[in-house]
């Protein structure tokens, strides 16, 4: 075995004349994806960040201004806020669809009759188009004839004003939100597949209960997946904007200006592309940090075949 | 090598392309043919901005135009202008329509970017000038000396009222108020609110918040030097009577009603349902109100004003042709421009829109003048013997509407003082305005 990898190593260093006509051949295959990563992922990920130097507005020729679009963005309130309301919609909403999506997985997970439809109507929401489901939002948390506040008036709560009430429009985004955990259910399910039986079976033969079993078992093998959860969940609240755009547009009073709708409102509304790229550098840089935070403390994941 | 390569994949491909082939033969053969018989038209692109019945009409135009002679043949396509998108990456990159459709606010921004043609001399070689334009309009859509574009057609709001609603209150429904202080009553009057404390119908709604700064003697920027004016007293007097009317009505409770409201192109239109009792509205109102409510009984006027104020406010918006610097077909364009242009054009233009012509002869047209009813007078009147504004034609016109917006949102949470909020608007304008000078 390790005589084999040696060899492969000494001959990765020197390639035969075949394996070179390979590798480009490979090259010459892939080169439409690598054309294209270059020139419109690559190229425009490096130019935002020289316009992120410049005043631009797409017409004229951009200008150099060295860092005062950061400091720009610094001195914006709205930036601050922003940056506030995302964070406390991932704060809140992360968790939660962790926690309901895992929940989910688990009850979808034991063995009970039509399963398999059941585990399609969790989700089913996934797959309705974004736009959709937030036009239909709109209407479930409309405060006078939307089913939400009906079903509260039934039961004697008079309902909240929700999208149209600074207040409540930020847990209304977060209760829309939760529709699409059917995505990190399937996830969920998956590791949940991957759990070895045998396991379960030791525990029930050293008498423990279920409880037991959830925290010191499927907790512990399935805690790669919600850390993948975790860092899927906090990359796409960072950027969420479709929902938030359709449903509310920022209001009312900017409760619910998210960062990637004022980047965007910076870009293809004011035309201050420069600006708006500085702000995607700073979406950028905030990510990797909190990323980073999140690996750094990630001690309680646990890898099979790894101590 | 790498011929042979391609010739290998020719031959590899040549069976499925066949049928293909043969159609691609025969269009070439008929484009030759085409090219052939109108080879000294030179073809210009041409982006309007209006769909379904409205967008025919300009079709119309175009294919008039094109069969009326044979230098110049337009290509018309459709394109939306909330699509500024699309606009603005044609003309970044430098590949642009020879003509195209855009909003009013755009224009500046533009043209003082240097995006667009300037069409002074064009205009003065064709002999149109200040006054064959309506009182107010020719300074539209210039900046510093440079004329950026032609509007299309007018569109001018007035203070309209539900009659219905005004008689049901026990109100007199021939007398509109005059006064802030006589709508401030009324509104009181009409507004209906629930057992739950629940707006039922509001008497009235405030939308278009430069109107109440003119209205108060107000301005957003010196006409004469182009400076901007966000500060002045009558915008702050005005914000404050706004801030006010915020307070007294809960601006929650508003948006809450508001969030029951329906389509403003729709029979659910809250003016039109008696859920807003007086509004804003613009002489389109003419055409949806004969659409969506021909039972309305509705009346418009000028906008109520303060003592000391303006009492003739006509406000005015619209969207413009403009030419783009890059065109390649700029003498063409010109052409085409100032045919369309025209008053009888024009006129016909603006009759299928319910909108106004911006020019005084067209306005005074056969074709437009059959289709004024009292209402759109009433309308014409204001826009003829009015005090005229239009958007603020600064560089950082879309930037400005977008602070005062700020402005009022903090006014209507009241988390901000009507002045200190216009003040910061003012020097954030002045600051932005800077990178233009």
């Amino acid at each position: 075995m390790q005589g084999r990898s040696a060899t492969a190593r000494a001959r990765r260093a020197r390639m035969t004349r075949r394996e070179r006509r390979s590798l480009w051949l490979g090259l010459a295959f892939v080169s439409p994806w690598l054309f294209g990563f270059l020139v419109f992922t690559a190229y425009p990920v490096f130019a935002s960040l020289y316009f992120s130097l410049t005043d631009y507005n797409v017409v004229s020729s951009p200008r150099f201004i060295g860092l005062r679009n950061y400091v720009d963005l610094w001195r914006d309130p709205l930036f601050g806020t922003s940056l506030y309301n995302t964070l406390y919609l991932a704060a809140i909403g992360i968790p939660l669809a962790l926690f309901l999506s895992l929940v989910i997985a688990m009850l979808l997970n034991t063995k009970i009759r039509f399963q398999g439809v059941f585990r399609t109507i969790y989700f089913l929401p996934s797959v309705v188009p974004a736009v959709a489901v937030a036009l239909l939002w709109r209407w479930f948390l409309n405060p006078d004839f939307g089913p939400v506040n009906q079903v509260l008036e039934a039961v004697g709560v008079p309902g909240p004003g929700w999208l149209a009430d600074p207040a409540w429009s930020k847990p209304a985004l977060v209760l829309a939100s939760l529709w699409g955990v059917g995505g990190s259910m399937v996830i969920y399910l998956a590791g949940l597949q991957n759990v070895p039986v045998q396991l379960y079976e030791a525990a029930d033969l050293d008498g423990a209960n279920r409880w037991q079993r959830v925290r010191y078992i499927t907790l512990p093998m399935l805690s790669p997946v919600i850390l993948f959860n975790l860092i899927m969940g906090i990359i796409t609240s960072f950027q969420a904007f479709t929902n938030i755009y359709i449903m509310t547009g920022g209001g009312p009073s900017n409760s619910t200006m998210v960062y990637a709708l004022y980047l965007y409102q910076n870009a293809f509304q004011f035309f201050k592309m420069g600006y708006a790229s500085a702000m995607a550098w700073v979406l950028l840089v905030i990510t990797a940090a909190a990323l980073a935070v999140i690996f750094r403390t990630s001690g309680w994941v646990y890898y099979e075949g790894r101590s | 090598m790498r011929r042979l390569r391609v010739a290998r994949h020719g031959r590899l491909h040549r069976a499925a392309r066949g049928p293909l082939r043969g159609g691609a033969l025969a269009a070439i053969a008929a484009l030759a043919l085409a090219a052939a018989t109108a080879s000294a038209a030179t073809e210009i692109t041409f982006w309007y901005a209006w769909g379904g019945s409205e967008g025919a009409v300009v079709q119309a135009l175009v294919d008039e135009y094109n069969a009326g002679q044979d230098a110049v043949r337009v290509r018309s396509s459709f394109v939306p202008i909330g699509d500024g998108e699309r606009i603005l990456a044609s003309l970044a990159g430098g590949a642009p329509p020879d003509l195209i459709t855009v909003w009013d606010w755009m224009v500046v921004p533009l043209g003082a970017s240097g995006a667009l043609l300037p069409l002074d001399e064009a205009l003065a070689a064709a002999g149109v000038g200040e006054d064959d334009y309506l009182p107010g309009i020719w300074a539209y859509g210039s900046y510093r000396g440079a004329k950026f574009g032609l509007p299309t057609t007018l569109n001018v709001y007035g203070f309209m009222w539900n009659k219905d609603v005004f008689a049901e209150a026990g109100l007199d429904p021939e007398r509109p108020p005059r006064t802030i202080e006589e709508l401030d009553a009324l509104t009181a009057q009409l507004t209906v609110t629930d057992a739950r404390g629940n707006l039922r119908r509001i008497g009235f709604y405030p939308n278009v918040t430069a109107i109440y700064f003119y209205a108060f003697g107000g301005q957003l920027y010196d006409p004469e030097t182009l400076e901007p004016t966000i500060d002045h007293p009558g915008n702050v007097a005005a914000l404050t009577w706004l801030g006010a009317y915020y307070r007294t009505y809960d601006i929650n409770r508003i948006r809450r009603f508001q969030a029951g409201w329906g389509d403003m192109a729709s029979p659910y239109n809250p003016f039109y349902r008696g859920q807003v009792a007086m509004q804003e509205g613009g002489q389109w109102e003419v055409l949806f109100t004969r659409q969506y409510a021909p039972d309305l009984n509705w009346g418009v006027t000028t906008f109520p004003a303060p003592e000391g104020g303006r009492p003739d406010v006509a406000p005015v918006q619209g969207s413009f042709w403009v030419v783009p610097k890059a065109a390649r077909n700029q003498p063409e364009a010109l052409d085409f421009l100032l045919w369309l242009t025209a008053p009888e054009q024009s006129a016909r233009f603006a009759a299928a829109l319910a909108n106004i012509p911006p020019r005084a002869d067209a306005l005074a047209m056969p074709a437009f003048q059959e289709t004024v009813t009292p209402e759109l007078a009433t309308y014409i009147d204001m826009l003829l013997h009015g005090f005229v504004f239009t958007p603020p034609p600064l560089p950082v016109g879309l930037y400005l509407s977008d602070q005062l917006n700020r402005a009022l949102a903090s006014v209507q949470d009241g988390t901000a003082d009507p002045r200190e909020a216009l003040e910061t608007v003012q020097r954030n304008v002045e600051r932005e305005l800077e990178k233009y000078r």
